[in-house]
């Protein structure tokens, strides 16, 4: 069992790769083949959260073999407390997106097929990593089956989409790849050899303006995928077009992976960077959550509504990012969660309807309640959780990010607060508008209920939600410590951060500082002597 | 002369002799079909290719690395691009071969021309003087001209071989230009002897002007902006094959000559001429990425992002370090064995004359073809330098060595012409998977299979395993980085 | 830099020697009676059959003149061998028959695709 996040992320490949020797129109085969891989997968996520150990910090279920050893690069995997709720959330959402498109995907089967289980493992890929490269590595790789499937599968101007969802999302991560070499230097000139550990680079001191730039390049790649304000234009489009599946997965899972890169890297990497800019992104956050909240307020379209309403719920997560302290942070991990719970089920809920009539407009709909009462059901119940109904998942998490961010920018609160009531308003009116009044056209009076592969779907989802909103604490309690190791990181990184720039000051009329180029610079980079200063221990 | 010097040189000396009985053999009444010729040129480039192995085993056990009064070296570097040069020309004669059957031209003569111009390349992938890059130069270069027009009757090809020629020799005498400046400076055309006189002077006008004009000469070769004008026109006017050629083969051994001569002879000038090929680098990569953006032929499209790649290039030469050394040897395997791919995905539409050079032609490939559908986004994934393919390996070692020599803003403007290029590439997947309608029509030989599939497994290889290029990198440049005084083991 | 500005003198006066003459003095001293014939590029007595560009040459001209090129510069390469023939001795020797051979099979070629012969 010293492997068992390699067989996590291998076996959706392996099943991929047997797939693709299966005759073309063996479709049951095939789906089975997928929904069954993926469900053991979800298996083996499920005893590696039996396993875990809740009071460790650190990676646990470590592995690590040499890669590209010229790099000092490492195949090496990892989950922390941050990370294993994500996994999880990965593995359990893929099933569902096959169990949901069951009967829906008429277009190469196969490929579709294919193409969700290479993107499973990317994806846990890049919550597993330890490895900076390894984690870039897996997050492009989450790129292009997305692209396809929004590309293939998608609706009427798919192409667009797909290629506007690429093309934002390659440029912030090619970016990033830079902060990653100039961060492999740093550490290469600090430590002589070079070393792609996550956990070895947290050690790195690196002075404020460097830690600006790169700051700038990781934070601007997980600010696109969020996405954040002004970088969300990619995201409706991206989301009216994909196909349920690939919407479910979208903000279910790969939108996670933006906030999971500010946890992961951002705050701990570049400390006194975070402390400086953790303003900025939290205006921006506050008016993605208002921004998202009015516009999803006026749409006519469901799945455009669903889809600014992840803007704005992601807001959220990176408001409990940027506040900065241990409540918020946990209820930000929670409400990543929490959004892939619920929106996912959304997505899934809106797809459904979709199937049946061919049409997203709200004003098609009315009084669905009445010929389909389990699926109202389901979809007021994943709306209540959305809201953030207490005893509903939503609730929790919103309530600790509120309560954390409270503390330390109590200003941003309130008005990310009145989301909170935002959200209430349009998601309500939203089913108000689908579910309840007089039937106004013929068609919705003969609309079949929701099917055994829907329900299958939407029973996992639902049971976490009330499972999170009436005892959190199952998931709180792993994540705990690692948060806990995070903000020590992030607290210590901050006083080195002003003991560095004392120390700079106090010589600023010795020697410059060899470590105070910038990339901009002309010249070699310094070499030997390291970048610690004496007498500054880690 | 002694028998030393010819072990250096026996695999041209066989290329050569082989090569010019490829060219007389059908003249001189000998009975040959046309479809044995590609066998012939096969089983020469097998037996080179062998005796480059053997001829730089023996070498290794004797005392000098340089033969011919230091005009010729059989170092790894020259042993790396000679093997690799061998395996792309042997891959372009399987691309030419339906070409050629339904053309009504010579097929031996067309093989003893590549057969030449692979001799110039491995001469320059050998020189380590200026004379000797030089003939091996014009003995590539004009053998590609007449192969861009080889097809004398079509417009098109008669034409671009005209461009490329008129071009070619002036920047063949811009570069002799520059060439004869250096040497009236330094006394000699050897690069050891070169260098050793540079590091005496501090700043001399001539030699600039002469490194300048050389530098020229050398960007025209490998088509960098603004020396780059004749290549869409090329590309798109020679046979396809030979478009292949000059997009691979010949603009590797540009670039083979590009980082020997610099590295070697003129590092002790990096200050001054690394801003210049700054500039270059930055122009190409910009220019031809967002040129590329515009075109519906493929072959126009494939040039320009050709021009786009001699500026990523650029940043391991004019970097100057073991990182770039080394990501120049690798990009340029890397790039040559997934552009080769795409043209055999190019020549696999191709049906008649013209069809496989608009976008649009690719449509719905991935009905026809699947698995080379696949392995065309690889080759394209490649080409932009994502991850797991090899191209991800080689961007990344140019990258670093930029960022390494202080050119952090010249690596920005190359990732974001990455994310450029990313669109044009991924206009021909747009077509082959997302656009319904057509299917394209395929005309998938064994020999194409060969190729692509070739292509598809290096990629992929060593796109997921890089450690055993990367050392093979390290090993073969060390000669050259030993030379230009940089730490092979500095860097990662 | 003193030596050089003689120079750059009577560079100077070399150039304005044929300027002066052609543009400056000719057109003051010459007699100018222009007709159709005077003005024709070539004036020879004989009517000119067509313009210069109209004309398609053989190529044939072109392969012969670039047979005689090749040729005539392979000669150039002869002289100096011939000079120091002792001292090379038979590495010079061996290394010129490899130099002609290459070249007689060209020749070879040429002859053999009958650009010789003229049709």
């Amino acid at each position: 069992m010293n492997n068992i996040l390699s067989w996590i992320v291998w076996l959706p490949i392996a099943a991929a790769v047997i797939l693709a020797f299966f005759p073309r129109n063996a479709v049951t085969a095939i789906k089975s083949l997928g929904l069954g891989a993926s469900i053991v997968t979800f298996g083996l996520s499920f005893v590696v959260v039996q396993l875990f150990q809740d009071s460790v910090a650190t990676f646990q279920f470590v592995e690590s073999h040499t890669w590209i050893p010229q790099w000092g690069i490492r195949y090496a995997l990892g989950v922390d407390g941050i990370a294993i709720w994500l996994v999880m959330l990965t593995t359990l959402l893929t099933p569902v997106v096959f169990l949901s498109s069951w009967n829906a995907i008429h277009k190469h089967p196969k490929e579709y097929v294919i193409a969700f289980l290479i993107m499973e493992a990317a994806m846990i890929g890049v919550f597993m990593a330890t490895d900076i490269l390894v984690f870039y590595v897996f997050f492009e790789l989450t790129l292009l089956p997305m692209y396809l499937v929004i590309g293939v599968w998608g609706g009427a101007n798919r192409i667009y989409a797909a290629i506007k969802f690429f093309l934002f999302t390659i440029s912030g991560s090619l970016l990033m790849l830079l902060g990653i070499i100039y961060l492999a230097f740093l550490q290469y000139h600090d430590v002589g050899r070079p070393d792609f550990s996550i956990a070895h680079l947290y050690g790195l001191s690196i002075p404020m303006h460097t830690q600006a730039i790169l700051f700038a390049a990781f934070a601007l790649a997980f600010a696109i995928k969020v996405p954040l304000f002004p970088l969300h234009t990619w995201l409706p489009d991206a989301h009216v077009e994909a196909p349920t599946g690939g919407s479910i997965i979208l903000a279910g899972v790969m939108l996670k992976m933006g906030t999971y890169g500010f946890l992961r890297f951002c705050l701990p990497l570049f400390p006194d960077a975070t402390a400086k800019y953790a303003k900025l992104m939290i205006i921006l956050a506050v008016i993605g959550v208002i921004y998202g909240a009015l516009v999803s307020w006026v749409q006519p379209d469901m799945k455009k509504l669903v889809a600014y309403s992840s803007v704005s719920h992601l807001g959220f997560c990176v408001l409990g990012i940027f506040a900065l302290n241990q409540t918020a942070i946990e209820g930000s991990i929670l409400q990543m969660v929490n959004h892939g719970l619920s929106t996912g089920a959304l997505f899934l809920l809106v797809g459904v309807i979709y199937e049946r009539r061919h049409t997203r407009m709200l004003a098609d709909y009315g009084g669905l309640a009445a010929t389909m009462p389990l699926y109202a059901t389901f979809f007021v119940i994943t709306v209540l959780s959305s809201v953030g109904l207490p005893g509903l998942n939503g609730f929790v998490g919103e309530f600790l990010i509120l309560a954390g961010s409270f503390k330390t920018h109590p200003t941003a609160t309130i008005i990310a607060a009145a989301g909170v009531v935002l959200a209430a308003i349009y998601l309500l009116w939203l089913v108000q508008r689908v579910f309840f009044g007089p039937v106004t056209k013929e068609e919705n009076r003969s609309v079949p209920e929701i099917a055994w592969n829907e329900v299958a779907a939407m029973v996992p989802l639902v049971v976490l939600m009330v499972w999170i909103g009436v005892h959190p604490n199952t998931f709180l309690r792993k994540m705990s410590p690692s948060v806990q190791k995070l903000m020590t990181t992030v607290q210590k990184g901050g006083q080195r951060g002003q003991v560095m720039v004392a120390g700079a000051l106090t010589r600023r009329s010795a020697a410059p500082s060899p470590r105070g180029r910038g990339i901009w610079q002309r010249g070699p980079l310094p070499s030997g002597e390291g970048g610690r200063r004496p007498g500054e221990g880690r | 002369m002694t028998w030393n010097d010819v072990v250096f040189m026996l695999p041209e000396i066989i290329l050569s002799i082989g090569a010019s009985l490829l060219l007389i053999a059908p003249v001189i009444g000998w009975r040959l079909k046309e479809a044995s010729a590609k066998w012939a040129i096969l089983i020469l480039l097998a037996i080179t290719a062998l005796s480059v192995v053997i001829c730089s085993n023996v070498v290794e056990g004797l005392p000098q690395t340089v033969s011919y009064s230091a005009m010729f070296a059989l170092d790894g570097f020259a042993i790396f691009f000679k093997l690799l040069f061998i395996t792309a020309i042997a891959m372009i004669v399987l691309l030419s071969d339906d070409f050629l059957r339904e053309s009504r031209y010579s097929a031996w003569e067309y093989y003893s021309l590549l057969g030449f111009a692979l001799i110039g390349m491995m001469f320059m992938a050998s020189g380590v003087h200026l004379a000797s890059i030089y003939i091996g130069l014009e003995l590539m270069s004009l053998s590609s001209y007449i192969l861009t027009g080889f097809f004398k009757n079509e417009q098109k090809s008669t034409e671009a071989a005209m461009k490329y020629f008129v071009l070619g020799t002036v920047s063949s005498g811009i570069l002799l230009y520059g060439i004869s400046l250096i040497y009236g400076v330094t006394g000699s055309l050897n690069l050891l002897t070169i260098a050793k006189a540079m590091s005496t002077i501090i700043t001399n006008d001539a030699l600039m002007f002469g490194i300048m004009l050389l530098g020229a000469g050398l960007c025209f070769k490998i088509a960098a902006v603004p020396f780059h004008v004749w290549t869409p026109d090329v590309y798109e006017g020679a046979p396809t094959p030979i478009a292949a050629f000059l997009s691979t083969a010949s603009k590797g051994a540009a670039v083979a000559i590009f980082a020997r001569i610099f590295y070697v002879g003129l590092h002790d000038f990096q200050l001054d001429w690394s801003n210049i090929l700054a500039t270059i680098s930055a122009l190409s990569m910009i220019l031809g990425n967002l040129a590329a953006l515009t075109q519906d032929n493929v072959k126009r499209m494939l040039a320009y992002s050709s021009i786009g790649h001699a500026g990523y290039v650029l940043l391991g030469i004019l970097s100057l370090n073991a990182m770039g050394l080394r990501g120049v040897l690798i990009y340029t395997l890397v790039y040559v064995f997934a552009n080769l791919g795409i043209w055999a995905t190019v020549l696999m539409l191709r049906r008649h004359e013209y069809a496989g050079e608009r976008v649009d032609d690719f449509e719905g490939l991935h009905k026809r073809a699947p698995f080379w559908a696949f392995a065309m986004i690889i080759f394209l994934l490649s080409l932009g330098g994502i991850p797991p393919t090899a191209g991800f390996i080689g961007k990344y070692f140019l990258f670093a060595a930029a960022i390494q020599s202080g050119f952090g803003w010249l690596a920005i403007i190359a990732v974001l012409m990455s994310a450029v290029s990313m669109f044009f590439y991924f206009r021909i997947v747009v077509a082959m998977y997302l656009r319904e309608g057509r299917e394209a029509e395929v005309a998938i030989t064994p020999a194409l299979k060969l190729v692509a599939g070739v292509c598809l497994a290096v990629t992929l290889i060593f796109g997921i395993l890089p450690a055993p290029l990367i050392n093979q990198a390290t090993e073969s440049s060390s000669w050259v980085a030993a030379r230009a005084a940089i730490l092979t083991h500095a860097g990662r | 830099m003193a030596n050089y500005s003689v120079l750059l003198v009577a560079a100077l006066i070399v150039l304005s020697l044929p300027v002066l003459t052609l543009f400056v003095l000719a057109p003051l001293v010459r007699a100018s009676r222009a007709n159709k014939v005077k003005l024709e590029p070539y004036e020879c007595g004989v009517p000119a059959s067509s313009y210069a560009f109209d004309h398609r040459f053989s190529v044939r001209y072109f392969l012969i003149a670039v047979l005689f090129i090749i040729f005539d510069v392979e000669t150039v390469f002869l002289f100096p061998w011939a000079i120091r023939f002792k001292q090379l001795g038979w590495f010079g020797a061996v290394e010129m028959a490899v130099f002609l051979a290459i070249l007689l099979i060209g020749y070879f070629y040429a002859w053999k695709r009958k650009v010789l012969s003229w049709v």
